[in-house]
C-alpha cells in the first residue's frame, strides 16, 4: 500500500446474523467473513459483487449500521481516530457526520411526506449542525446547487421527481452534514442508463471538489471500471481480488472475477457465444460450500479447493487473489 | 434543467401541475377523495347529521325529556306541515289541531281527532324551553313552533316526548357516546400497538399474545357483568361516561393490531434508515416518519370503527345494559317499541331507525372513500 | 419470413386523475415467425404499456384510439387482438399463442401453490389434455430449461427456488403451451449478471428450436446485441428508430439512440467520459410538443424540431428513423 492517509481499515472484518427464527436462533449466517480493506483518503473505492456477496453489508458495517461482529475497523481523519467496532455514544455521533450512505432506491429512500428541503436539512436539525432556521436553508441551497437542483424543487415533495431527480436529492442529504466518508450502494442501479451516467459524474464531481472519499457498491463491472481507481471482488462474503483499476482490467486472476467479465454482454453483435459461462447457482449464504466458496462453479476446481480456503496472496502492482492454483491460471488460460 | 416545454403553456396549466407537485399529502387525498361521488355525497349526509345533532336544541321545538311532553297527544300521530286545506291555501305552513275526547265507541279510551277547521300556524324563532347549546351557552329561543299547542313532525310516544326532538338528541348523543369510546380505544390502541410495532421482538410476541387475549372477551357478558356492578342511582351522565370507558377498553385491539401492522412495515423502509444514520433518536423516527406514514390509514380506521361503538351502544341500551331515561339515544328509544301495541299502531316509533341507518352509512361509505383516496404514494413507483 | 403479429398506428392514453396520459403514441410493427425483436426504452418509454397491448392485458383506464390495431395471425387466420372481448376468445392470445415472461418471477408464481400445479393449470386452460400428460409436458419443459432434479422441483413452491431458477421455471411455464410469440418483459434486469448470461443462452437455444418470435423489452443495450435480430428503440411512447440490430448498433441514426450507446460505460476504453443524454426524461403529463426528444437533443435542427412530428425515413434497408436531420436531408 502506498503511504496516503487510509481513511478506512479493516482487518478479519465479519458480520454475522443469527438465523432461525423465534427468541432461540440457532446458526449464524455470515455475511461478511473475514475481510481486509484499505479505503485511502479521497479514493473511489469500488467494491463488485453478485448476490449474497455481502457487499451492501461490508457498507452498512462500515457505517455502524449493522453490527460488527468479529475483527477490527477503524477510521482515521486529521481529527480522530475511532474503532469502529466499539464506537457508541458521543463518539458515534461524532462519527455519523463523518459517514454517510447513498441508498439504491431512489424511491424508497426519501420519505414521501417531507418536501424536498426537509428531508435535505433533516441531518442538520437531527444532529444539531445549525443553529437557526436561516443558517439551515443557507446551508441547503448551497448543497442543492451542488446536486444540480433549483430553489423551486425545493418546496416540491418527492413523488414530482424522477428517478435521476430523487437520486440528487439522495446525495444532497448525505453531503449536507460534510462527511469525509462516503458508501454509495448501488446508487446508480435503479436509474435509466442515461441518467446513471449523468449521477456518475457528479458523484465524481462533487468528490473532486469536496474531497471525499468514496465506497461504491456496485454489481455492473464497466461502472465500476468507469468511475473507481480501486476495485475488490466480493464472492460469498469474502474478498477474493482486489486490485487498482487499471490492473484489474489489464489481467483479473480470480476465476470468478474472469467469469464476470465474460458474463457481461457485448455491445458488439458478432462477439456472440464467445463467453466462458459459469455454470451453477450462487450457494446460499446459509449454505455455504466448505474450503474455497467458489470451488462448487469453479471450472478449474480441483481436490485442495474444497478443504482448504484461500487467503489472499500478493500478486504484485498493488493486486491481491484468494485462489489455489491463480498462478497455474495466469499461464493455462490467458486473460 | 426543469423540463422546459416550448409550446406556450397556458398559466393555468402551469399552476396546476406545480400545484400536484406541491401537494402534501393531506392534499393529494383530499383531491381523490372529491372525486368519489358516493363518498362525497356521504360526506355532505355525515356533516348535516353532525350539525343537526350539534344545534339539536336549538332545532327541536321542545325538550325531549319528561319535562317538555305533551301530555294531550300521547302516542300521536307525526303531523306534518301543510299548505293548502279544504279551506284554501296561506303561505305560512300550519298544522291542524287536534282534539282529544274519551270516545264511548272505544270503552272510553282516549280518542285523538283532527279538527280540520282549526289552524294553528307555524312560528319561526319562538321562545320555548330552556337548554344550553353546547352545553353552556342558554338559550331559549328554537328554531320553529307552532302559535298554539304543540307540533310533533315525527309523532309522540307514550309519555307524550316529541320524537323528533328526540331523534335529534339520540344523534347527538351516540355521536358523543361514539366519540369518547373510539378516542379511548384509539389512544390505547395508539400507545400498545405503536410499542408492540416498532421495538418488536419478544415485546411483540408478549403485547400480541395479551391483545389476543383481550379480543376474545366476549362484549354482552362483560357489559352484564359491569352492568351488574353499577348502582342504579348512578347519575345518567355518569353511567354514559363508564358505558364509553367500557366501549373503548373492548375497542382497542382491533386498531392495535391494525397500527402495529403499520409499523412493522414502515420501520423496515430505507427513508427510516436514512434517518437512524443520522443519529435520530426513536421519537424523532416515529413522529416525523412514522406517525404520518400511516396517519392516513389510521383517520379510516377510526371513521370506520364510529359505526361499531354507534350500534354497539345501540344495542347495549336496547336491552337496558346502557343508558337510561332522561338521557335519549337510539337504544333507548327503541326500548319502548318492542310491545306488539307500537308495532301494530304506533308505525312512527321507528322513524329514528332510518336517521340511524344513514349515519351508520354515512360513516361507511366515507370510511370507503378515505381508504380508497388514502395513501397517495401506494403507487409511487412510476 | 411470414408475419406472426402486425402493430398498426398503436396509440394509447391512459385515464388518471391527472388527466388524460399518453402512453404509446403512434407505434407500428410487425414480428416474423423465428425473429427476435429487442425493444429497447428507458422508463416511460411505453415499452411494457405497448407488450401488455398485444396481449390486451393493459388496465380499464386505458383507452385506444379507433385507428389502433393489432392483427396476431394464427393458423385459424388473422386476430383482431383489441376488439376481443370475451374471456374465451382472449385466452386465445393471452397464453395460447402468446406468452410473456416478466421482470420479477416471484410475482408470476402463486405463492401457495407449487411450481408443478401452476404449470400444470395453465397447460390444461389452452388445451384438452390430460393431468397425467400435463405432468409429462411440464416435467419435461423444466428439464428444458436447465433446471436440475426436474421431477422434484416440480413440486417445490417458488420460495423455494433460486432467482435464475425462478426465471428458468417461468420460461418453462410460458412455453409449454407453445406459443407462437413470447413477450419477455425485462425478463434478466432482476438477475445477476452470471445467471443472466446463462439465463440469454437458454433464451437463444429455445428461439432456434421452438422457432417463435420473442419481443425481448429491456433498457440493456448488451444483451440486445446478444440476442436480438431486429431493434425498436422508444421514447416518450414513439418508436423514433427501428432496424436490423448491426446497423441500429454500429451505425445508430437517431440522436437518442446515439446518446444511450455513447452513454453506456465501455470496458474498452476506460479513459473516455461518461457521457449522459442532458436533462430528464419529461414527466407523462409534460410531453413535449413536435418531436418528443426536442428538449435533450443536442442535434437539434430548427423550429421544426419543436413544432413538427418527424414522420419516419428509410435509410437503409428496415432501418427507419423518426428525426427531422434525415427528413431534411431527403427532402
Amino acid at each position: 500500500m502506498s503511504d496516503n492517509d487510509v481513511l478506512i481499515s479493516a482487518r478479519g472484518l465479519s458480520v454475522g446474523f443469527r438465523i432461525g427464527g423465534g427468541l432461540f436462533g440457532k446458526s449464524i449466517l455470515k455475511a461478511v467473513d473475514g475481510v481486509n480493506i484499505d479505503i485511502e483518503k479521497g479514493s473511489f473505492y469500488g467494491i463488485v459483487g453478485e448476490s449474497g456477496s455481502g457487499k451492501t453489508t461490508l457498507g452498512r458495517a462500515l457505517l455502524k449500521a449493522v453490527p460488527i461482529t468479529e475483527g477490527e475497523a477503524r477510521y482515521t481523519d486529521e481529527d480522530v481516530d475511532y474503532d469502529l467496532t466499539t464506537l457508541d455514544g458521543a463518539e458515534l455521533k461524532d462519527y455519523r457526520k463523518r459517514a454517510q450512505l447513498i441508498f439504491q432506491d431512489p424511491y424508497a429512500a426519501l420519505s414521501p411526506r417531507m418536501t424536498v428541503r426537509d428531508i435535505i436539512a433533516e441531518p442538520l436539525e437531527v444532529m444539531g449542525l445549525t443553529r437557526s432556521r436561516e443558517e439551515t436553508d443557507e446551508r441547503v441551497r448551497e448543497i442543492a446547487a451542488k446536486c444540480r437542483l433549483n430553489l423551486e424543487h425545493l418546496r416540491r415533495f418527492p413523488h414530482a421527481f424522477s428517478g435521476g431527480q430523487r437520486q440528487r436529492i439522495s446525495i444532497a442529504r448525505a453531503l449536507v452534514s460534510g462527511p469525509n466518508f462516503i458508501v454509495a450502494d448501488e446508487s446508480v442501479a435503479a436509474l435509466d442508463v442515461s441518467i446513471q451516467a449523468d449521477v456518475l459524474n457528479l458523484l465524481k464531481q462533487i468528490q473532486k471538489e469536496m474531497g471525499l472519499t468514496f465506497m461504491f457498491i456496485s454489481h455492473d463491472l464497466s461502472v465500476v471500471a468507469h468511475t473507481c481507481d480501486h476495485v475488490a471482488v466480493m464472492y460469498l462474503g469474502r474478498l477474493v481480488e482486489t486490485a487498482p483499476t487499471r490492473e484489474m482490467f489489464r489481467e483479473p486472476k480470480h476465476p470468478y472475477t474472469r467469469a464476470l467479465f465474460s458474463a457481461i454482454p457485448s455491445l458488439d453483435p458478432d462477439d456472440r457465444g464467445k463467453a466462458q459461462k459459469l455454470e451453477g447457482e450462487i450457494p446460499s449464504p446459509t449454505n455455504q460450500p466448505p474450503g474455497c466458496k467458489f470451488h462448487t462453479r469453479c471450472p478449474h476446481a480441483e481436490y485442495r479447493c474444497m478443504q482448504e480456503e484461500p487467503k489472499l496472496e500478493a500478486a504484485g502492482n498493488g493486486h491481491e487473489v484468494a485462489c489455489h492454483r491463480w498462478k497455474e491460471l495466469l499461464e493455462m488460460v490467458p486473460a | 434543467m426543469t423540463d422546459v416545454n416550448t409550446t406556450p403553456e397556458s398559466l393555468t396549466n402551469q399552476k396546476a401541475k406545480e400545484a400536484y407537485f406541491t401537494a402534501s399529502q393531506s392534499q393529494l387525498i383530499w383531491a381523490r377523495f372529491k372525486k368519489q361521488r358516493a363518498a362525497m355525497v356521504a360526506a355532505i349526509v355525515l356533516l348535516v347529521l353532525i350539525l343537526s345533532g350539534l344545534f339539536a336544541p336549538f332545532l327541536s321545538p321542545y325538550d325531549p325529556t319528561i319535562a317538555g311532553r305533551d301530555k294531550d297527544y300521547t302516542n300521536g300521530a307525526p303531523q306534518i306541515p301543510q299548505f293548502c286545506d279544504k279551506n284554501g291555501c296561506s303561505i305560512r305552513p300550519f298544522i291542524h289541531a287536534v282534539k282529544r275526547e274519551r270516545s264511548m265507541a272505544t270503552n272510553f279510551r282516549w280518542v285523538t281527532t283532527v279538527d280540520e277547521d282549526t289552524r294553528h300556524y307555524m312560528t319561526f324563532l319562538p321562545e320555548g324551553d330552556d337548554y344550553q347549546l353546547f352545553g353552556f351557552i342558554r338559550m331559549d329561543t328554537h328554531l320553529f313552533g307552532v302559535e298554539n299547542g304543540k307540533i310533533h313532525l315525527f309523532g309522540t310516544d307514550e309519555d307524550g316526548q316529541d320524537i323528533f326532538s328526540r331523534t335529534l338528541h339520540s344523534i347527538w348523543t351516540s355521536m358523543k357516546v361514539g366519540s369518547i369510546g373510539v378516542f379511548i380505544a384509539f389512544v390505547l390502541a395508539l400507545i400498545i400497538g405503536g410499542v408492540s410495532g416498532y421495538y418488536g421482538g419478544w415485546i411483540d410476541s408478549v403485547i400480541q399474545m395479551v391483545t389476543d387475549a383481550v379480543r376474545t372477551v366476549p362484549a354482552i357478558p362483560l357489559f352484564m357483568a359491569v352492568a351488574a356492578f353499577m348502582p342504579p342511582e348512578m347519575t345518567a351522565e355518569a353511567r354514559f361516561f363508564y358505558i364509553s370507558l367500557i366501549l373503548g377498553f373492548i375497542g382497542w385491539p382491533t386498531l392495535a393490531r391494525r397500527v402495529r401492522t403499520h409499523l412493522l412495515t414502515e420501520r423496515n423502509q430505507e427513508y427510516v434508515l436514512a434517518a437512524q444514520l443520522c443519529g435520530a433518536k426513536p421519537g424523532h423516527v416515529i413522529r416525523k416518519h412514522l406517525l404520518p406514514s400511516f396517519t392516513s390509514y389510521i383517520i379510516v380506521d377510526l371513521v370506520i370503527s364510529f359505526p361499531y361503538m354507534v350500534l354497539s351502544e345501540t344495542a347495549l341500551s336496547f336491552i337496558g345494559l346502557g343508558l337510561k331515561d332522561p338521557v335519549s339515544s337510539l337504544g333507548v328509544m327503541l326500548q319502548k317499541a318492542t310491545s306488539a301495541d307500537v308495532l301494530l299502531n304506533y308505525q312512527w316509533y321507528f322513524i329514528p331507525v332510518i336517521f340511524f341507518i344513514a349515519l351508520v352509512m354515512a360513516f361507511v361509505f366515507v370510511g370507503d372513500g378515505l381508504r380508497d383516496a388514502a395513501d397517495p404514494y401506494s403507487d409511487s413507483h412510476k | 419470413m411470414s408475419a406472426l403479429i402486425d402493430v398498426e398506428n398503436l396509440t394509447l392514453k391512459f385515464r388518471t386523475d391527472e388527466g388524460l396520459v399518453t402512453a404509446v403514441d403512434n407505434v407500428s410493427f410487425s414480428i416474423n415467425k423465428g425473429e427476435v425483436m429487442g425493444l429497447v426504452g428507458e422508463s416511460g418509454s411505453g415499452k411494457s404499456v405497448t407488450a401488455k397491448a398485444l396481449m390486451h392485458l393493459n388496465a380499464r383506464n386505458a383507452v385506444y384510439t379507433p385507428e389502433s390495431k393489432i392483427t396476431l395471425h394464427t393458423d385459424d387466420g388473422p386476430v383482431d387482438v383489441l376488439s376481443l372481448k370475451r374471456p374465451a376468445d382472449l385466452k386465445v392470445v393471452r397464453g395460447g399463442a402468446i406468452s410473456m415472461i416478466f421482470q420479477e418471477p416471484m410475482a408470476s408464481f402463486a405463492p401457495a401453490m407449487t411450481v408443478g400445479k401452476q404449470m400444470v393449470e395453465q397447460l390444461m386452460l389452452h388445451s384438452d389434455m390430460s393431468k397425467a400428460r400435463a405432468k409429462d409436458i411440464s416435467v419435461e419443459m423444466l428439464d428444458r430449461v436447465g433446471i436440475s432434479d426436474a421431477s422434484s422441483r416440480f413440486n417445490q413452491y417458488a420460495f423455494e427456488l433460486s432467482g435464475g431458477m425462478r426465471q428458468r421455471a417461468m420460461i418453462a411455464m410460458a412455453l409449454s403451451t407453445q406459443p407462437k410469440l413470447l413477450i419477455a418483459d425485462e425478463p434478466t434486469t432482476a438477475l445477476d449478471v452470471t445467471i443472466q448470461a446463462q439465463v440469454i443462452d437458454l433464451m437463444k437455444d429455445l428461439v432456434d428450436e421452438f422457432h417463435m418470435g420473442i419481443i425481448f423489452i429491456t433498457h440493456d443495450l448488451g444483451v440486445v446485441a446478444q440476442t436480438a435480430d431486429k431493434v425498436s428503440v422508444m421514447y416518450l411512447g414513439r418508436l423514433i428508430e427501428e432496424g436490423p440490430v448491426r446497423p441500429v448498433i454500429r451505425d445508430a441514426k437517431h440522436p437518442y439512440t446515439q446518446g444511450l450507446l455513447a452513454a453506456l460505460p465501455k470496458l474498452d476504453d476506460l479513459d473516455a467520459p461518461l457521457m449522459p443524454v442532458p436533462g430528464d426524461i419529461p414527466s407523462p403529463l409534460e410531453r413535449p410538443s413536435g418531436c418528443v426528444f426536442h428538449t435533450r437533443c443536442g442535434k437539434v435542427v430548427g423550429e421544426v424540431c419543436m413544432a413538427v412530428r418527424p414522420e419516419y425515413v428509410t435509410t437503409e434497408p428496415d432501418h427507419r428513423v423518426a428525426c427531422h436531420i434525415y427528413s431534411e436531408a431527403t427532402s
